[in-house]
C-alpha cells in the first residue's frame, strides 16, 4: 500500500493530532492558498518538456526530432507546474539540455532544413557572415527568449558565431555553436516576471507586456509566444485590458487551445506517473502496452472533446458517457469497438458512448484513474480515494502515523475479511486511522468494480463487492450515483478553478478577493464553460500581480 | 627515498626507475587518489570511466521453465545460471521479454538480436545502429579504440555490431591476433601518453563562456529567490565547464593497467567443440579486461557464437542447435535436458567474464562496478522460433546507474525497453528506442537508478 | 477434465447485452470467439518409445543419416559423417545437391521436393501405438482405428499413423508439432484471424446450436503474457472464403456438429487452407470461457504433405511424411490410379471469447466471460 509508509519520527506529530482528534471531524488541509507576499518567493518557472518541445516545434516545425531525454519535474501541491517554481537545472540535467540543444541546432543547420529555417543565405558557406548571423539569431532569439534580444546579445551571439565560423571555415557551424547557446541560456530555459514601472500607478510596478505574453502563451497554448503575441506585448496593447482580451480570445479559439487544455489535465490528474506503472501480467492479461500507452490518451480526448469542441458543463466530465477508445482499450473495458482499420495498421481512436446507467461513464471510471491510483496486482481504496481528494477537490489528507501495524489489511486470506472493503473496516476500528480513512475510503470504495487495471468486476474472492457510500450526507450505491453527487458539490469546480490559476501562475489564487470572487462567478454563469474559465483568469489582474502588490489587489474594490 | 615519495613523486619516481619502458607495474589505484566517492582521480578531477560490454550466447534458455518465481531481490536463479550465484547480487535477470514482428517476415536466429539490439525489425542487409555503437558514440571517443568485437565461433560475420551508418563491425575471432592488435607494436602505454585536446572541445567551452558572462547581468534583474535558483543554474554550467576543461588537459594515469602475456597460438579458424570456443572464451574475457583497464577501449563486444549455435560436446551427435529444434521436451523436468546443459556452460562463461572484470580493482570498486555488461541471446524459446519469453542479463551497476540484485519480470513488454534502460544508464542521450510494437519510451523503473 | 458448456463460472446478464445485439432471434444467444490455437493434433506421453516400438526413426542426424544412405553410404559412415558437421540440422554441404536431386524423372535427376513420387521411399517407422484424436468417420470396425484417449470411441486417424514416429510431432499442447509451431508464431500477427459464432436459444442448456467459422479482416491481438487477448472486437471478413455454417448440438455439455464438408481458408507457411470431407467437430467449454475443439475428417493427403514441405526448415522430414502419408491414405481412390487421395486427419483448436461484427459494423455475436455491468438504468430512484 504505497500510501502508508512508515514515516521518520517527526510525523509523530501526526500521531499526537490523530488521538486529539478521535471522533472529531478532521478537516483536511487545503492546498495552500498563497497569502505569503514576501518578494523572496521565486517567479521564475522552469520550462516543461512538453513545453519545450512544442516551442520548438512551433519555430522550427514538426521534422525537428528530440530524442533525448528532460530532466524529471517535481510536483509539488499537486501540480508540476507549482513544482516548476521551485526547480532549477541540476548538473546531469543541464549536460541534458546541452545535449538537446546540440542535437536540434545539429538539424537545423542541415542541408534538409537550413535552407527553410535560416531565410538569409551568407556570402560564402565556408566562412563567418555577421550579418546573416545577426539575423537569424535576433529572430530566432526573440522567439526563444520571449522578447527581442538586447544589442549586447546579439553582439556576443554573433561573436560566437563567428569564432566557431571561422575556426572550422564553415558558417552553419558558427550557427549551430550560437543556437546552442540560445537554447542552454536560462532566458530560454526559465520563464522570468519582469517588472517595470506602471504609469497608472506612479511609484509601483508592473508586470511588462513580454512577462504577461509569456503567462499566457505557456498557460493557453502550452508554448512560447508566437509573433502576434509578441507585437502585441511590444506595442503595448498588452496593457490595455482591451488589447489583453483580444489576444486571449483569439487564442481560445485557436485550435492550439486544446494544448493548453491537454497540459493542465495532464498536470492536474497526474498522468505522467504512467511512466512508471506496470501491472501483473498474469491478473490483467488485458493490460497491453497498447492498453497502457492508451490510457492517458482516452482521458484527454475524452476531456477536450468534452470542454474544447463541445464546450460542455466541466461538472459533466464525471459522468459523460463519451469517451474515445482504440481496440486495446476496448477489449481491457470489455467494449465493443469496430475499427474497420486494415490489418497490421496501427489502431485508430474511434468514439464510443457507453449505456445510460453504465457505470463505466465519467473520466474517474477509465484507467487513467482506477488503474493509475493501483497497486500491480491489488486495488487500494486508500490510494484512489486520497488522490480524489488532491486531485479533484484540492484535499490534503495528513500523511498516515508511524508505527502502524498493517497485518490485517495486507492479509488477502484471511476468510472473514474478503472484500476490501471488509479489510479496511476492520483497519477503521483503530481509532488513530479511522479519522483519515473516513475521508479516503468511501470514494476510494466507490470504485471498487474496477480492478487494478481498470477492468470491470463484480467479486472479489467470490464475495460480492458493495460500492456503496455516502458523500456530504448523500448516500450512494455506486460511482454512479457518486458521480452525480459529485456534480452538485462545489468543492468540484472551486478546486479545478484554483487549479488552473495555479498552473498558469505556478502559485494559488488569493481566495478570499474580490477578483477571484468575480472569476468564479463567470465560470459559474457560464455554467462551467472550462473555456470560459480560463478565459477570465488570463484577463484577470489576479494573473499578472506582482508579488508585493498582491495585498493591494486584496485591499482593491 | 621516502622524501620523494608522495602523490604525484611517487609516480615519477617509479617511471624512473624503470626507464620509460613499454612495460609498467600495475600500481594499485591508492585510495588517497581517489576523491571522497572514490569516483574521480584527485588531482586532475578526470572521473574513471563507465565501460560497456556486450554477450551474446545463442539459443536462450528453452521456454518458460527458467523462469524464477519471485521478482526483485529475493528470488532463485534459474537452474542454468546456478553459477552466477556468487555474483547474483551485481546482477539483474530480466524474463519475458517480447519481439514483436509487426507484420514482417522473421528471420530465425537473427531477428530477436536485431530488434534487441537496433530496435528494428527489417531485412538483415539494413541492420544499422546496434545499441553497442550508439554507446561508444557517447563514451568511445578519446580512447585509441572506439570499441572492440570478438567472436569465439571462429566465424568473423558473427557480430552484432553495426554503426549508424550500416557498417559493420567484423569480430576478431583468434586470441592472439586481438592480443597482437592492442598490446603488441602499437601499444602505447597509458601511464606516459602523449595528449593532443580536441579542437570540438575547445569550442564547445568558449562557446559556453558566452552563457557564463551573462551571469552579473541576470542575477541584477532578480529576487533572492531567484537568484537562488539562477545560481544552482550557474553551477551546473560550471561543471559542464570544467568536464570540459578536463577533457582538455592530458588524462590520468590508468594505475590499474597492466600489460597482458601473450595467449597461445591460434589461426581463428572454425570450431565446433563447445570446449575450444570456451578456452578462447576466456582468452578473450581477460584479454578484453586489460584492454579496458588500460583504458585503450571503453567499450567491448564478445558474441559466443551465432544465433544457430552450432557448437558441441565431445561425443554428442548433435549441435546445440539441432537439439534445441528436436530434443524433446522432458515431461518431468519440463525442459530440453541436453540443451540445458549447452547453457549451464554458457553461463559458467559469463561469470567468468565478470570475474576478469571484478578483478580489476579501482579504489574500493572493481572495475565491474564501475560497468555494465548486458547479456543477450537471439531467442527465449529457440525450438519454435518464437519471439517470446526473452531473457536479458545485466551485470554491474554501471557506476550506480543501475539497481542490481534483481529478477525483474517483464512480460509482454519489448526487449527493447532493457535496451534503452542499458543505454541510458551508460549515458546515451535517447528518449525511447526502436520503432512500431518495438518502441520503448520509457525505462524499466525497476532498475534504473 | 474438459468442462462443459453449461458451467458459466460468470454470472452474466443477458439481457442489458441482448438489445445490443443484432439477434438472430429475439431469445437467442450469440457468442463470438477467435482460434488462438490450431495443429495437427497430436498424442504424446513423453514416453520416447510409445507406440514407435522400433525406436529406428531417431532424430534429425538419423534423418540426414537415412539420405545419405539413400545416395550411397553405408549406414554406420552416414551417421558419423552428419555428425560431424557444424550445423547437424542441415544436411552434409557436400552432398546437399546430390541428396535433394536424387528423385529420377525418366532418367533424369530430379528435386525431390517437386517429384517425391520419383524418389524411393524412406520407409520410416509409422505409429502402431493404441492411442490418437479423432473421429468415427466410416462407422465400420477396422483395425486400422485408434481409440480416442478422450472419448474412448474408435477413431479414424491414419495421418498420425503416417505421421506419429516423426519425431516433431510428438509432442503435446501447448506446444504443437515443431514447424506448425514455428509457422503459426510467424502467422497468427499478420494473418487475418478465424472466427467462430455460436448461436441458439440458450446455450447453458443441452440443445441445437449453429457454428459459423469465419474469417477476421484484422489478425490476431496478442495480450500481455503473449497469449491471445480476449474480449477484442474483430469484423468478420464478409468477403472471405470461409464461410462455414455447421449444425451443431450441445449434450451433456459437449457441442458436436452434424457432419459436413469444412473448409478454411489459412495463409502461408502456415497452412493455406484446410479443407475435412466428412468433416466432424466436438467442442468443450473451459470454466474461463475458452473453448478446445477438435475437428477431423478426410483430407487431401497431398495437400497435407505439400504444405509440410512448403514449410521453412523442413527437408527430409517432409519426403518421410509424404511416402507415409501416401501409404497411410485411407479414403477417396483415383479411379485410374486406385491410390487414395484422403486420409483421415484429426486438428485441435482452441479459441478465446470475442467480440464479431459484421462487414456494416454490427455486433453479432459477444464474449461470454465478461463481467457486465448492472445498469443503474431510469428506473433508479434518483
Amino acid at each position: 500500500m504505497n500510501s502508508m509508509r512508515l514515516l521518520s519520527a517527526r510525523h509523530a506529530t501526526y500521531l499526537a493530532i490523530g488521538i486529539a482528534l478521535i471522533g472529531a471531524a478532521i478537516s483536511v488541509r487545503a492546498l495552500a492558498a498563497d497569502t505569503d507576499v514576501s518578494a523572496d518567493k521565486p517567479t521564475s518557472m522552469r520550462i516543461s518538456s512538453s513545453q519545450y518541445r512544442r516551442t520548438i516545434s512551433d519555430i522550427f516545425g514538426s521534422s525537428i526530432v528530440i530524442t533525448a531525454r528532460f530532466e524529471s519535474e517535481t510536483r509539488e501541491n499537486g501540480l508540476l507546474a507549482i513544482g516548476a517554481l521551485n526547480n532549477s537545472v541540476s548538473e546531469d540535467g543541464f549536460e541534458r539540455y546541452d545535449e538537446i540543444a546540440k542535437d536540434v541546432a545539429a538539424q537545423v543547420i542541415d542541408k534538409n532544413h537550413r535552407n527553410i529555417l535560416i531565410p538569409c543565405k551568407p556570402k560564402s558557406a565556408t566562412a563567418s557572415d555577421d550579418v546573416c548571423a545577426g539575423k537569424f539569431l535576433s529572430t530566432t532569439g526573440r522567439l526563444l527568449y520571449r522578447r527581442p534580444l538586447k544589442k549586447e546579445e546579439i553582439q556576443t551571439l554573433v561573436g560566437v558565431s563567428k569564432d566557431t565560423a571561422d575556426k572550422k571555415k564553415d558558417f552553419y557551424a558558427g550557427i549551430s555553436t550560437s543556437l546552442v547557446d540560445l537554447l542552454i541560456s536560462p532566458d530560454f530555459l526559465f520563464r522570468y516576471r519582469t517588472l517595470e514601472p506602471d504609469p497608472a500607478h506612479p511609484g509601483r510596478t508592473r508586470l511588462d507586456g513580454y512577462s504577461k505574453a509569456t503567462i499566457l502563451s505557456s498557460f493557453l497554448w502550452n508554448s512560447n509566444p508566437d509573433d502576434l503575441l509578441l507585437k502585441a506585448a511590444e506595442s503595448g496593447s498588452l496593457q490595455t485590458d482591451k488589447g489583453l482580451a483580444k489576444q486571449v480570445d483569439r487564442m481560445i479559439t485557436s485550435p492550439e487551445i486544446a494544448s493548453g487544455v491537454r497540459a493542465f489535465f495532464s498536470d492536474m490528474l497526474g498522468l505522467d506517473q504512467f511512466d512508471i506503472l506496470s501491472k501483473d501480467a498474469k491478473f490483467f492479461p488485458r493490460f497491453t502496452p497498447d492498453a497502457k500507452r492508451d490510457a492517458p490518451e482516452q482521458t484527454l480526448r475524452t476531456i477536450v472533446d468534452h470542454v474544447v469542441n463541445r464546450q460542455g458543463d466541466y461538472r459533466d466530465l464525471f459522468t459523460t458517457r463519451r469517451t474515445f477508445l482504440t481496440r486495446a482499450l476496448a477489449a481491457l473495458y470489455g467494449v465493443p469497438l469496430v475499427d474497420a482499420t486494415d490489418n497490421a495498421r496501427p489502431m485508430r481512436w474511434l468514439p464510443y458512448t457507453y449505456p445510460d446507467g453504465d457505470p463505466r461513464a465519467g473520466i474517474l471510471s477509465q484507467a487513467s484513474f482506477v488503474a493509475l491510483y493501483s497497486g500491480a496486482g491489488r486495488t487500494s481504496p486508500t490510494v484512489r480515494g486520497k488522490n480524489f481528494r488532491l486531485n479533484i477537490l484540492c484535499q490534503v489528507v495528513p500523511p498516515p502515523p508511524p508505527n502502524i501495524d498493517f497485518s490485517l489489511i495486507q492479509d488477502i486470506s484471511n476468510p472473514k475479511f474478503k472484500t476490501v472493503r471488509d479489510r479496511l473496516t476492520a483497519h477503521r476500528t483503530n481509532p488513530t486511522c479511522a479519522g483519515c480513512h473516513r475521508l479516503m475510503d468511501p470514494v476510494g470504495l466507490a470504485f471498487e468494480n474496477f480492478d487494478s487495471s481498470g477492468g470491470f468486476r463484480t467479486t472479489e474472492n467470490g464475495a460480492p463487492i458493495d460500492t456503496s457510500g455516502e458523500w456530504n450526507g448523500v448516500k450512494f450505491s455506486g460511482p454512479v450515483e457518486l458521480t452525480k453527487a459529485l456534480h452538485d458539490d462545489p468543492a468540484v469546480t472551486a478546486c479545478v478553478a484554483r487549479k488552473v490559476f495555479a498552473f498558469a501562475s505556478g502559485t494559488m489564487p488569493p481566495t478570499n478577493t474580490a477578483p477571484w470572487k468575480d472569476v468564479q462567478a463567470k465560470f459559474a454563469s457560464s455554467n462551467y464553460n472550462f473555456l470560459r474559465l480560463m478565459r477570465e483568469i488570463a484577463v484577470s489582474d489576479l494573473l499578472y500581480a506582482v508579488p508585493e502588490t498582491r495585498l493591494s489587489a486584496l485591499e482593491r474594490k | 627515498m621516502s622524501k620523494l615519495v608522495d602523490l604525484i613523486g611517487r609516480r615519477r619516481v617509479l617511471k624512473g626507475l624503470l626507464a620509460g619502458g613499454t612495460v609498467s607495474v600495475g600500481l594499485p589505484i591508492l585510495d588517497c587518489m581517489l576523491d571522497g566517492n572514490g569516483e574521480a582521480f584527485a588531482d586532475t578531477g578526470a572521473p574513471i570511466p563507465v565501460r560497456f560490454a556486450t554477450w551474446f550466447w545463442g539459443l536462450g534458455f528453452g521456454e518458460g521453465a527458467w523462469v524464477p518465481k519471485a521478482s526483485g531481490t529475493n528470488y532463485e536463479l534459474p537452474e542454468q545460471m546456478r553459477a552466477l550465484e556468487p555474483i547474483r547480487h551485481k546482477l539483474n535477470l530480466i524474463s519475458g521479454n517480447e519481439v514483436f514482428a509487426d507484420g514482417h517476415p522473421v528471420a530465425t536466429h537473427v531477428t530477436g538480436a536485431q530488434v534487441t539490439l537496433t530496435g528494428r525489425i527489417e531485412d538483415k542487409i539494413k541492420y544499422a545502429g546496434s545499441l553497442d555503437c550508439l554507446v561508444s558514440d557517447v563514451i568511445g571517443n578519446g580512447r585509441r579504440f572506439r570499441s572492440l568485437q570478438v567472436t569465439c565461433s571462429g566465424n568473423p560475420v558473427d557480430s552484432w555490431s553495426a554503426r549508424k551508418d550500416g557498417t559493420k563491425l567484423l569480430a576478431e575471432t583468434s586470441p592472439l591476433a586481438l592480443y597482437t592488435r592492442i598490446f603488441g607494436p602499437d601499444f602505447k602505454d597509458p601511464n606516459a601518453a602523449e595528449f593532443t585536446p580536441d579542437p570540438n572541445v575547445m569550442i564547445e567551452k568558449s562557446a559556453l563562456t558566452a552563457v557564463t558572462e551573462r551571469r552579473n547581468d541576470l542575477m541584477r534583474q532578480l529576487g533572492a529567490a531567484d537568484r537562488a535558483k539562477l545560481d544552482a543554474y550557474f553551477t551546473s554550467v560550471r561543471a559542464l565547464e570544467n568536464k570540459l576543461q578536463v577533457q582538455l588537459q592530458k588524462p590520468a594515469p590508468m594505475l590499474a593497467c597492466v600489460r597482458p602475456g601473450k595467449p597461445p597460438e591460434d589461426d581463428g579458424g572454425v570450431v565446433t567443440l563447445v570446449s575450444d570456443a570456451m578456452a578462447r572464451h576466456d582468452l578473450f574475457a581477460n584479454l578484453f579486461a586489460s584492454a579496458l583497464a588500460c583504458g585503450q577501449t571503453n567499450v567491448v563486444n564478445l558474441t559466443i557464437t551465432e544465433g544457430m549455435s552450432g557448437l558441441r560436446f565431445e561425443g554428442e551427435t548433435a549441435s546445440h542447435h539441432s537439439l534445441s529444434h528436436e530434443e524433446p521436451i522432458d515431461p518431468t523436468l519440463g525442459y530440453q535436458k541436453k540443451c540445458f546443459e549447452y547453457q549451464k556452460v554458457y553461463m559458467e562463461g559469463l561469470l567468468k567474464f565478470a570475474n576478469a572484470m571484478d578483478a580489476i580493482k579501482e579504489g574500493d570498486k572493481t572495475m565491474l562496478d564501475r560497468m555494465l555488461i548486458f547479456a543477450y541471446t537471439d531467442h527465449g524459446a529457440p525450438r519454435l522460433h518464437s519471439l517470446h519469453n526473452y531473457p536479458a542479463i545485466t551485470i554491474g551497476s554501471a557506476g550506480g546507474r543501475l539497481k542490481t540484485g534483481m529478477h525483474v519480470p517483464h512480460a509482454g513488454q519489448p526487449i527493447t525497453r532493457v535496451s534503452l534502460t542499458v543505454m541510458q544508464a551508460m549515458g546515451v542521450p535517447i528518449a525511447s528506442f526502436g520503432t512500431g510494437s518495438n518502441r520503448a519510451n520509457s525505462v524499466i523503473a525497476e532498475v534504473a537508478a | 477434465m474438459p468442462n462443459k458448456f453449461h458451467n458459466l463460472l460468470f454470472g452474466s446478464i443477458w439481457i442489458a447485452l441482448a438489445l445490443c445485439l443484432n439477434p438472430v432471434s429475439a431469445q437467442a444467444e450469440s457468442r463470438g470467439y477467435v482460434i488462438g490455437w490450431l495443429a495437427t493434433a497430436s498424442y504424446y506421453t513423453g514416453d520416447v518409445k510409445m507406440g514407435c516400438p522400433d525406436g529406428r526413426n531417431g532424430g534429425v542426424v538419423e534423418m540426414h543419416a537415412r539420405e545419405l544412405e539413400a545416395i550411397g553410404f553405408d549406414k554406420k559412415e552416414a551417421v558419423e559423417l552428419q555428425r560431424k558437421q557444424r550445423d547437424t540440422d542441415a544436411i552434409v554441404p557436400a552432398y546437399r545437391d546430390k541428396v535433394y536431386n536424387r528423385a529420377r524423372v525418366n532418367g533424369k535427376e530430379g528435386s525431390v521436393f517437386t517429384y517425391p513420387d520419383f524418389t524411393p521411399d524412406p520407409n520410416v517407422e509409422l505409429y502402431s501405438g493404441k492411442y490418437a484424436y479423432g473421429f468415427d468417420l466410416t462407422g465400420t470396425a477396422s483395425p486400422s482405428k485408434f481409440e480416442d484417449p478422450e472419448t474412448h470411441a474408435p477413431v479414424d486417424n491414419q495421418l498420425w499413423r503416417a505421421m506419429g514416429c516423426i519425431n516433431q510431432y510428438r509432442t503435446f499442447p501447448p506446444q504443437k508439432p515443431m514447424l506448425e509451431d514455428t509457422s503459426w508464431d510467424v502467422f497468427v500477427d499478420n494473418a487475418p484471424a478465424w472466427t467462430i459464432q455460436i448461436t441458439g436459444d440458450d446455450l447453458s442448456k443441452d440443445g441445437k446450436v449453429t457454428v459459423t467459422f469465419g474469417r477476421a479482416t484484422q489478425h490476431l491481438l496478442r495480450d500481455a503474457t503473449s497469449g491471445t487477448l480476449r474480449d477484442a472486437t474483430y469484423i468478420v471478413d464478409p468477403a472471405s472464403k470461409t464461410h462455414e455454417v455447421l449444425e451443431g448440438e450441445i449434450k451433456g455439455g459437449v457441442l458436436t456438429i452434424k457432419p459436413q464438408h469444412i473448409y478454411l481458408e489459412g495463409e502461408l507457411p502456415f497452412y493455406m487452407d484446410i479443407e475435412l470431407e466428412n468433416g466432424h467437430m466436438r467442442i468443450n467449454r473451459q470454466s474461463d470461457g475458452k473453448l478446445i475443439g477438435y475437428m477431423g475428417g478426410f483430407t487431401d493427403w497431398k495437400r497435407y504433405a505439400y504444405m509440410s514441405i512448403a514449410r521453412p526448415f523442413q527437408d527430409a522430414a517432409a519426403i518421410e511424411g509424404y511416402h507415409a502419408l501416401k501409404k497411410m491414405a485411407d479414403a477417396d481412390p483415383d479411379p485410374s490410379t486406385g491410390q487414395n487421395r484422403k486420409i483421415s486427419a484429426t486438428f485441435r483448436w482452441e479459441a478465446v471469447p470475442a467480440y464479431l461484427a459484421d462487414g456494416n459494423g454490427n455486433i453479432i455475436a459477444a464474449p461470454d466471460d465478461l463481467v457486465q455491468p448492472q445498469t443503474v438504468a431510469n428506473n433508479s430512484s434518483r
